[in-house]
């Protein structure tokens, strides 16, 4: 019993260790360790192994890695990204340890590297997406690279713990976000990525820190004590600040967990008036992770694909696209080849109800990759939407405000604000009379329909060789296609800038 | 870039974000009152001493000792440690948690830490501006990153109450921070409203993390990413041009949320600043606010228990009768955390000690077996008129003997809470006795009477030098003492 206490309880005082031998007040008010949500999740974290990622998660999370990889590299050309580099470089002296995508020889500490590399993955709002909401890659690979180049030449990890790690911030995220009914809708409040993403990214971190399962579940709760940004911030400059925070804050959290600091042993579990994780939601039921001692730990990700976008906009506008391509296809049979607005009366969008997505005029990239009427006019008008929709010679062209003129928004009430269920269906009334109408249910890169790997490899490609030379692009196909057998990671660190 | 419906037509949507980034820009030093000034002062120099004494802290050690990875070109001074520099924001980080190592530092109502979060940042900034600051620049930022905690707070009623979900210096500190930043950088108001929205986006950290030896650092982030958050918004980056405005904003931290505008900031008019209207408490003793009532009322039965002659081991049972608050409802802390977060040890200490103090929480202290018999006794109830909100609570202590006597105090307001204000020479005692513990007598009389004289000081920085006056050990002065006047 004694050994017990010292085991689970840090605190060496007597008092403490008597306090075990009081009554019921006490086992109700702390329960061991062994028992609580939140321990759980720190033995998940250390406990998993290699050989429980089946063939399905292995290939999933590859295809996530280039996926992530790829957004990031084109998200390396964008303005919010070289404003968050300058940032770290202006305010903090050079420190060559980990790499930013994209620029050949520029390193930053790693917590700076991966704030910045987080910024590229959300920076145009391409990055996959899963069900309940969220951006998982994002904020977890950056940080689980910047920690392999902090490690030295010789001990850098294989490209099995790196898939480990990174699996277990997904698996994290994915768990957290189950504890709540609220979750599974569009969000409201929170930004699902500032919640979840930051403690995936202290899950996976700590497991590529090969931290104990104590500072596992304390890195847990120092990262929620950093988790948390508005929905207001989304479609705006900041929302990719909010991936690029996660990743970094994440692995701060799991750096301050291996010196030794500590936080709430109960963080995840749910408290009567005093709020832990739980803060973040109206309603919050916790579960505790089966231990990988005890039974074989089964993935999210192999039984909930994600999501990948086909172009840079909020994951809502698929639908639209699609419903209004349809759309396009007919009219231009019917035109012979071009989509003159005049010809429209009326464009009506049948979609889920959600704020912040719903915007008539958008005033710049951000706001427009958030509006349905803007990814619907854009798609009508061109038959597809694109990296270079976004433009700011798209963002004003004249057929497209015209267009946009002439958009009603209709929220029906079987259209529930839900990745897994919405649908979009657009309706265009011509002049003529005529009633044309597109819909889409699943669009061709969701869970449900996922793309092809030719399909992500095309996108990784065009991504990709906006900024690496078409022998790196390869080669980053090959290492991620190899992943799970590479001895060393380093192949994958040298390519990515 | 191409605005399809122009924004410049003189008063916009974002009416409450506007108004904070334009009054944030506008107010002068003019504008601060003798009430202001006095009571800002007060706590400036509580938070150095707090601050001070914290360096001595292991959460302070192991953040420094995180934070010394990392370099810059411009570097701040850490606080009561000679020679030692760090990258503003993490400068601003370590003593923004040395301030809130102890739980030592100032409370306001509504309830929050603000003094914290926002003078490490000030600090921090001001060793790294090419052109010092003087200390009327400071006092100002300081005041203005006071004033913007003090509105928002007010944007609803759930912020009255003891939290139980957002530990609220992690949800208003960073917007403090922000808001004084931003101001000592002489940003736009278009940049100030932009700084108060990416510091949005750092705002939040759940109350379980109280209690632990975590929770200083909801205090140093709050300090660090709101002064990120303006050299951010410096640098051109927006946010959400309504941050304050929406529910899905700001709101989002709050059940209810009716933001309401700043009034027009004119150059030659009077402003009405909150903390005119309210004083912030200053603890004198390292523990939350509400163990002071208890630890008041504990030592006024402890003195009647001795005045009639009885014995504490003769006590047979312990009511304290206090605010139903679960993170600082706690019958046997295991770490000084805890035991800063329970009002039954407080209790106990006082009852045993006829006060609280510093030492009470050595493990040393904490480990005495007649407090921990004493703590065995202590029944808690919740009575239906103790409402859990720092401006009505109060704490009552029953004592009971075996013998068959009762005594009992009740402490409606304790002495250092605003209601009954330390006194200016207990304040500054309060802050040489910390302050003792790490800095030289100059550097503490240095501190002193620059604070003092703060409104007339050409370059704030000199407390910078002062606070690096370590008495264990020695470096070169760079200044000369005639600087002094």
């Amino acid at each position: 019993m004694l050994s017990k206490a010292q085991k689970t309880f840090r605190p060496l005082t007597l008092m403490t260790v008597r306090a075990l031998h009081k009554s019921a007040l006490d086992v109700v008010e702390r329960p061991a360790p062994e028992e609580t949500v939140t321990s759980s999740f720190g033995r998940f974290i250390q406990g998993v192994q290699p050989y429980h990622l089946t063939p399905t998660v292995l290939r999933r999370s590859k295809r996530m890695v280039l996926d992530s990889l790829g957004v990031s590299l084109v998200g390396s050309n964008t303005e919010v990204f070289e404003l968050a580099l300058q940032h770290c470089q202006h305010m903090y002296a050079r420190d060559d340890v980990s790499s930013v995508y994209g620029r050949e020889g520029t390193r930053l500490s790693p917590t700076l590297a991966a704030f910045v590399n987080g910024v590229a993955a959300h920076s145009m709002d391409f990055d996959d997406t899963w069900h309940p909401a969220t951006h998982p890659s994002g904020a977890v690979l950056p940080a689980l690279l910047a920690i392999s180049d902090m490690m030295p030449g010789n001990g850098k990890p294989s490209g099995l713990e790196l898939l480990v790690a990174f699996n277990v911030g997904i698996e994290v995220q994915g768990r957290l976000m189950r504890f709540s009914s609220e979750a599974r809708n569009i969000p409201k409040r929170f930004h699902p990525p500032t919640v979840v993403g930051t403690m995936g990214s202290a899950a996976a971190s700590a497991r590529l820190l090969s931290l104990d399962r104590t500072q596992c579940s304390h890195a847990l709760a120092i990262a929620a004590s950093l988790s948390g940004a508005p929905m207001a911030n989304a479609a705006t400059q900041s929302k990719p600040f909010h991936i690029g925070n996660a990743a970094r804050l994440g692995l701060e959290a799991a750096l301050l967990a291996s010196r030794g600091l500590e936080a709430s042993p109960l963080v995840l579990d749910a408290v009567p008036g005093v709020a832990g994780f739980s803060a973040f939601y109206e309603d919050y039921a916790p579960r505790s992770l089966v231990s990988p001692d005890e039974e074989v730990p089964r993935f999210l990700l192999e039984e909930q694909d994600m999501g990948f976008k086909r172009f840079p906009a909020h994951l809502g506008m698929h639908w639209v696209a699609d419903a209004a391509a349809k759309v396009h296809e007919t009219l231009v049979g019917l035109t012979g080849g071009t989509v003159p607005p005049h010809l429209v009366q009326d464009i009506l969008l049948r979609v889920p109800p959600s704020k912040y997505i719903n915007r008539p005029f958008p005033e710049s990239e951000h706001q427009a990759r958030h509006s349905f009427q803007f990814n619907a006019c854009t798609a009508l008008l061109d038959g597809e939407v694109t990296v270079q929709s976004f433009s700011d010679a798209a963002l004003s062209r004249p057929d497209l405000h015209a267009l946009l003129s002439r958009v009603r928004v209709e929220h029906p009430a079987d259209n529930r604000a839900n990745f897994d269920c919405m649908y979009a269906e657009v309706e265009v009334t011509l002049m003529t009379g005529d009633v044309l109408k597109g819909r889409c249910d699943t669009f061709y890169g969701h869970w449900r329909n996922p793309l092809s790997d030719d399909s992500l490899r095309k996108k990784f490609r065009n991504n990709a060789s906006t900024v690496l030379s078409p022998a790196k692009v390869e080669g980053l196909i090959a290492v991620v296609e190899d992943l799970e057998r590479l001895e060393d990671c380093k192949p994958l660190l040298n390519q990515i800038q | 870039m191409w605005r399809y419906i122009t924004l410049e037509i003189g008063k916009t949507f974002p009416f409450v974000t506007g108004s904070f980034g334009a009054a944030i820009c506008s107010l002068r030093s003019a504008h601060l009152t003798d009430a202001v000034v006095r009571r800002t002062k007060r706590m400036m120099l509580d938070t150095l001493g707090v601050g001070l004494l914290g360096t001595r802290t292991q959460v302070f050690n192991k953040l420094l000792q995180y934070s010394q990875r990392y370099s810059a070109q411009e570097n701040s001074r850490v606080w009561g440690r000679p020679g030692v520099m760090l990258p503003p924001q993490y400068a601003a980080f370590v003593n923004g948690v040395a301030v809130h190592s102890m739980d030592f530092d100032d409370t306001w109502h509504p309830a929050t830490h603000p003094s914290g979060a926002v003078l490490p940042a000030l600090l921090a900034l001001a060793d790294t501006l090419p052109v010092r600051p003087t200390g009327e620049e400071l006092l100002l930022a300081f005041s203005v990153g006071i004033e913007v905690q003090g509105r928002i707070m007010r944007f609803s009623k759930e912020a009255l109450d003891i939290p139980k979900r957002f530990h609220p210096p992690a949800v208003v500190g960073v917007m403090g921070s922000a808001a004084a930043t931003a101001k000592l950088l002489g940003l736009s108001p278009a940049q100030c409203a932009a700084a108060l929205a990416v510091a949005a986006s750092s705002a939040g950290a759940p109350m379980a993390n109280a209690a632990t030896q975590t929770k200083p650092l909801h205090a140093g982030n709050a300090a660090r990413r709101g002064l990120e958050a303006s050299q951010l918004a410096s640098l051109g980056l927006e946010g959400n041009k309504e941050i304050l405005d929406l529910e899905s904003g700001f709101g989002i931290f709050y059940g209810d949320y009716s933001p309401k505008e700043l009034a027009d900031v004119s150059p030659s008019g009077h402003y009405s600043w909150v903390l005119e209207d309210q004083d912030v408490a200053v603890k004198r003793f390292p523990a939350h606010l509400g163990m002071h009532w208890v630890a008041e009322a504990a030592s006024a039965v402890r003195r009647k228990l001795l005045d009639s002659n009885s014995y504490l081991s003769q006590v047979s049972r312990i009511t304290v009768k206090v605010p139903p608050s679960k993170y600082v409802n706690c019958p046997f802390p295991g770490t000084e955390h805890q035991a800063r977060h329970s009002f039954q040890f407080n209790c106990c200490t006082a009852l045993l000690d006829g006060h609280v103090s510093i030492d009470s929480f050595s493990s040393g202290q904490m480990n005495r077996s007649t407090l921990k018999d004493l703590l065995s006794k202590v029944h808690v109830e919740h009575p239906q008129d103790n409402h859990a909100s720092f401006d009505r609570m109060y704490g009552e202590v029953i004592v009971e003997t075996a013998q068959g006597g009762k005594y009992g105090a009740r402490c409606d307001t304790f002495y250092g809470h605003w209601r009954k204000p330390l006194s200016h020479e207990d304040l500054v005692k309060k802050f040489q006795s910390n302050a003792s513990n790490v800095l030289t007598p100059e550097g503490i009389e240095g501190i002193v009477h620059t604070i003092d004289r703060l409104d007339a000081t050409e370059d704030c920085t000199i407390l910078g030098s002062y606070l690096q006056m370590n008495k264990h050990q020695t470096r070169p002065l760079d200044f000369s003492l005639s600087e002094l006047d």
